[in-house]
């Protein structure tokens, strides 16, 4: 805080005064996001962009990028050719299985972790969940060592829930994503009412900052700075030029039918917007594949979603000369069980899994490692959590192997002790 | 609206700035409008009637609280501040500051009613002169509606309550059970024990509930009700035995062989009921036949009427059944697809239940005196709840690498509330009229290494719903314009006894039932009650749940209701731009909204102090008052400076933090 001019008169003194107190608990940068200027250098343009397909609640690796034809384990669902020759998908999977030689594919994951919220953040963060310290999510390792690509916009969107994200870990609030709940709707909230100035805006803040002032020096400490790093992000975005990025209704609607009208689908198209306006990492959450029972009863709809929107998505970041600079994932917890259950579901299944790459840094048209003949167990090629995250670091050139130092003084790597799979790297 | 000021509102003076307030009403009002989608009965300024209206409270008796018990409290109270008053010597930790009493009212509020208390409310506590006033509020807020909202809450975070867990389990009538149980003060130990071993539908015994959450999963349901209950988590044995956990795959198929034998469908196996409590039993054919038949013949209704059906063949009942390893089991210790034979985690079963079936022998096990684990989880969650710590962190994780950080103070605990025989809320008022709690919050860095000592409460930041109900009571006169159907009234129109019915007679009452409780339904009832600009200005425990992502309370972390514990309080960009400029900050800026009244009730030279009494529960720092004042007088009329100055104390820090 700077020193604070003791006022005995005049309005001007003190406008004087509510400007400075802002400029002093926001930074500078806050005041000229505030008058709507348009960013006029982006901190750092280039290098890769990343968009993560997450599957919540287990993808079953049989029904989709690791069938097994003829064998009692496929169930109902049937294999088709691929644009590989002698590589099958399941049915569901139509347009990717044209795109196929687009992609690579894993399908030797395992892990040993068959609980959703320790998958999921192993898979997000390489590292086991535990008590004394959070892990950041991969996004925010991008953030954070390839740095934010526009001023104002955010650096990293989660669409979907933030509850269980593992967000920034011990990285800082800076590389938090920023969750949208729902993609059709954007981002929320976003303008000022209609009957507030700019002008009383500022003033509301000037005025909450210095009654702040007390409670704020009284728990100086990590929780606190979190959320004023929020509330600086919150209007720096306000004041942004780029907010149309978020809104989803200016493509064309033959576009949005393209990604298809689901959540996930127009999560995708969400996505590419903002990864062309310059957000550097977007994650998009797609639930519902805990299939327990009844499982054909919504895998053929899912899997369709989910092959439309992707297939979408690789076409259109190819056609807008994207897909070199942008790397997709597709990522889950873990697999689903060879055996189909008694309620006509498949349970939970940690040994072996799939997982997809595209675009940058990736070799494509590659099927790296394999499950044995019953989708149980890896059979050749197995990769590890750590490994696939160290792969997806490595096809954004990100330093896999460097130690990053956290505030408790221990070193963390952004892939723990994975080793990149140089079988799909380009 | 008329008639709703009190006589102690006096119309005075200052024409000029009350017009002005007026003025400003009318201008949020404006933006109001254009978006409201829905009409209502209209009250002052765009807020709706039923809101606005003074009222009483909920029509709800809440079990009342023994004031008679207090000496008895304060002794065990101080028993926990001798034992932490001891350990700071030891360690020579200085404690925090005392609250005073501006603090407490507030943060009493905020720990037992779920939201910060009015201006009334404070002044009243602060203008009260007697001794025992500090006690007499936690009594009085013990008893309260406000309390089952609250605890409902937490509860509803760590069972996962949601109203359509599965598409064919109605579930609204086990939502309306778990607030009963709070509200009649059930006995923890007797309240697990009614869930564990519950029989029926859930129109008759809407206990069931509980061991439905996880309807069609055996296994995870005995991980999940070990995780809750016992603070154990033996569910990553399920896959693998690992390395660093304690318990292995057989250990966790043993404990689970018994409740093997728990049916939840009436049609398949069902064993001859007893009236009044177990299900009675139907041939299998029945349910088959009305199901082919609704196929048949009722085209796009049918997915709905089939559905409906199976919620009503759904039941629990219990036949002692073996459980088998499974068919990939790969440990030495036993082979695949062999039995599996009893055997508990530690204890034996109580000789009361010897003869008894697998399940209750379970439950008996599971909530005896003797299982101190059982005593021991509880007492560390409600400390954690009230502290803001739990002594041991997380609280579903008690294992030997992960010690409490002050085993004696949570033996002390354990013991307390088995001798309160489980009775939380009276274990909350203990903990709450500890020194140790009355005093200012501390920062707590949950990666340090060093462990919390309890100098005072963690500071927090308001839950979700402690907010939304804060924010609520700074604009709602009555935040209780509809509550949560009770389990008779979805019973009413839901419950068919398939034995008798026709497809007709399942078509009828489905109609009934989907007009009150289908989708979309309720949310319509509270949009006519108490909507306004898309929100609706009630109590969060009484909402549809989970709500969709978007909702504030979501954008704030409530959880999504499938994961234990699944609430947070973490910052996030949507959470200030909601309170920057979402519609629930501006409500209060309507008239007829509860701070708008207050401030109108009072001298305009008294405006910054209400103001601040209102939304940070204390008096204003001379700096704070002279800088608010400025405000009114400088921001070009003193209506747009009152507005003003309620944003800005709503968008600090100190407002969201729980000091």
């Amino acid at each position: 805080m700077s020193p604070m001019p003791v006022l005995e008169d005049g309005s001007l003194a003190r406008r004087a005064f509510l400007g400075q107190a802002a400029r002093a608990a926001f930074g500078i940068t806050l005041l000229d996001g505030l008058a709507g200027r348009r960013a006029t250098a982006a901190p750092a343009a280039g290098g890769t962009n990343v968009i993560y397909l997450m599957m919540r609640g287990a993808m079953s690796h049989i029904d989709t990028f690791d069938p097994k034809p003829g064998r009692e384990e496929q169930g109902e669902t049937k294999a088709i050719a691929t644009k590989l020759p002698g590589v099958m998908f399941g049915e569901h999977l139509p347009l990717l299985a044209g795109l196929a030689d687009r992609l690579a594919v894993i399908r030797s994951l395992t892990t040993e972790t068959g609980a959703h919220e320790q998958g999921t953040y192993l898979m997000r963060t390489s590292y086991a969940q535990l008590n004394s310290i959070r892990h950041p999510a991969f996004g925010s390792w991008a953030l954070h060592v390839l740095g934010k690509r526009s001023r104002d916009l955010p650096g990293y969107v989660l669409v979907g829930n933030g509850n269980e994200h593992p967000g920034c870990g011990f990285l800082d609030p800076a590389v938090t994503p920023v969750p949208l709940a729902d993609p059709e709707r954007g981002l929320e909230n976003i303008a000022r009412p209609a009957y507030l100035s700019q002008a009383n805006f500022e003033r509301r803040l000037s005025l909450a900052e210095r009654i702040d002032g007390d409670f704020k020096r009284h728990y100086a400490g990590r929780q606190i700075e979190a959320y004023d790093q929020m509330y600086a992000d919150a209007v720096r975005l306000m004041g942004s030029g780029d907010l149309a990025a978020f809104d989803i209704s200016r493509e064309d609607a033959a576009t949005r039918e393209r990604y298809g009208r689901s959540r996930l689908g127009q999560g995708c198209l969400l996505a590419r917007r903002l990864v062309e306006s310059g957000v550097r990492c977007v994650e998009v959450e797609m639930g519902g594949w805990d299939m327990h029972r009844d499982l054909w009863e919504e895998l053929p709809e899912k899997v369709g979603e989910l092959d439309t929107a992707m297939a979408a998505l690789i076409e259109d970041l190819a056609a807008r000369g994207l897909l070199g600079s942008t790397l997709v994932v597709l990522a889950t917890e873990f697999g689903r069980s060879p055996k189909v259950n008694e309620n006509a579901g498949r349970d939970h299944h940690p040994a072996v899994f799939s997982c997809v790459l595209a675009g940058a840094g990736v070799k494509p048209g590659v099927v790296h490692g394999a499950s044995d003949a019953a989708g149980r167990l890896p059979d050749r090629d197995a990769v590890s959590v750590a490994d696939f995250n160290a792969t997806i670091a490595a096809a954004c050139g990100m330093p896999w192997e460097k130690e990053f130092v956290a505030p408790n003084g221990r070193p963390f790597k952004i892939g723990n002790d994975g080793t990149p799979v140089a079988a799909v790297l380009a | 609206m008329t008639g709703i000021r009190g006589p102690s509102i006096r119309r005075r003076a200052a024409p000029a700035y009350r017009l002005a307030v007026v003025a400003l009403a009318a201008i949020a009002s404006v933006a109001a409008d254009r978006a409201k989608p829905n009409r209502q009965a209209e009250g002052r300024g765009g807020l709706p009637a039923t809101v606005t209206a003074a009222a009483d409270g909920p029509a709800m008796k809440v079990a009342a609280v023994s004031a008679a018990r207090r000496d008895r409290v304060r002794t065990e109270a101080a028993a926990i501040d001798a034992l932490l008053e001891s350990r700071w010597r030891e360690l020579g930790i200085e404690p925090s500051p005392p609250l005073d009493d501006a603090q407490f009212v507030r943060r009493i509020h905020l720990e037992l009613a779920g939201r910060i208390p009015t201006y009334d409310e404070t002044t009243a506590f602060l203008a009260d002169a007697s001794s025992a006033k500090r006690d007499a509020m936690i009594e009085s807020l013990l008893a309260s509606p406000e309390y089952v909202s609250h605890f409902y809450n937490y509860w509803a975070d760590v069972l996962r309550l949601t109203e359509r867990p599965q598409r064919n389990l109605v579930f609204e009538p086990y939502l309306a059970y778990v607030k009963d149980s709070i509200r009649t003060n059930k006995p923890y130990d007797e309240w697990v024990r009614e869930m564990l071993t519950a029989d029926g539908r859930l129109w008759e015994n809407p206990a069931v509930g509980f061991q439905l959450r996880d309807d069609g999963m055996p296994l995870p349901y005995v991980d999940n009700t070990v995780r809750v209950l016992l603070g154990t988590q033996i569910g990553c044995a399920q896959c693998h035995d690992h390395p660093f956990d304690q318990w292995t795959q057989h250990q966790f198929y043993e404990l689970a062989a018994f409740t093997a034998g728990t049916k939840t469908r009436l049609s398949v196996g069902t064993r001859p009921g007893k009236p009044g409590k177990d299900p009675q039993p139907i041939p299998p054919p029945v349910v088959r036949t009305l199901v082919k038949e609704a196929r048949e013949t009722k085209g796009k209704k049918a997915g709905g009427l089939i559905q409906f059906i199976q919620a009503n063949a759904t039941a629990v009942s219990f036949v002692d059944a073996s459980l088998r390893l499974p068919h990939d089991y790969q440990y030495d210790d036993a082979k695949p697809l062999e039995k599996v034979e009893r055997e508990l985690l530690w204890g034996k079963v109580p000789a009361s239940v010897a003869h008894a079936d697998g399940r209750e022998q379970f439950a008996a096990w599971m909530v005896a005196r003797t299982n101190r684990q059982f005593a021991r989880t509880i007492a560390n969650r409600m400390w954690k709840q009230v502290m803001g710590v739990g002594i041991v962190e997380p609280v579903d994780d008690f294992r030997q690498e992960n010690p409490p950080s002050d085993p004696e103070l949570l033996e002390h605990l354990t013991t307390l509330v088995i001798g309160l025989d489980f009775d939380l809320r009276e274990f909350i008022r203990v903990v709450v009229s500890t020194t140790a709690y009355q005093r200012r919050a501390v920062l707590h860095d949950p990666t340090s290494a060093e462990p919390f000592r309890f100098a005072g409460p963690a500071l927090r930041r308001m839950t979700a719903e402690q907010l939304w109900d804060s924010i609520v009571a700074l604009v709602a006169r009555n935040p209780w314009s509809v509550q949560r159907p009770t389990a008779a009234e979805v019973a009413e129109v839901a419950a068919i006894d398939l034995r008798q019915a026709s497809l007709a007679d399942v078509e009828q009452t489905f109609d009934a039932f989907v007009g009150r409780y289908g989708p979309g339904r309720y949310q319509r009832t509270l949009q006519q009650a108490c909507g306004y600009r898309g929100q609706w200005l009630m109590k969060a425990s009484e909402m549809p749940t989970p709500l969709p992502l978007g909702h504030f309370l979501r954008q704030f972390g409530q959880s999504d209701r499938e994961t234990i514990d699944g609430g947070r309080t973490v910052p996030t960009i949507p959470q200030i731009l909601a309170m920057f400029n979402g519609p629930i900050t501006h409500a209060m800026l309507e008239e007829g909204s509860v701070i708008y009244d207050t401030v109108m009730a009072h001298d305009p030279e008294e405006t910054v102090d209400v103001v601040f009494f209102s939304v940070l529960g204390h008096e204003p720092s001379a700096e704070d008052r002279r800088c608010a004042h400025d405000e009114l007088t400088d921001a070009g009329d003193p209506a747009t400076g009152c507005g003003n100055l309620i944003w800005a104390l709503l968008n600090t820090r100190e407002f969201l933090f729980i000091q």
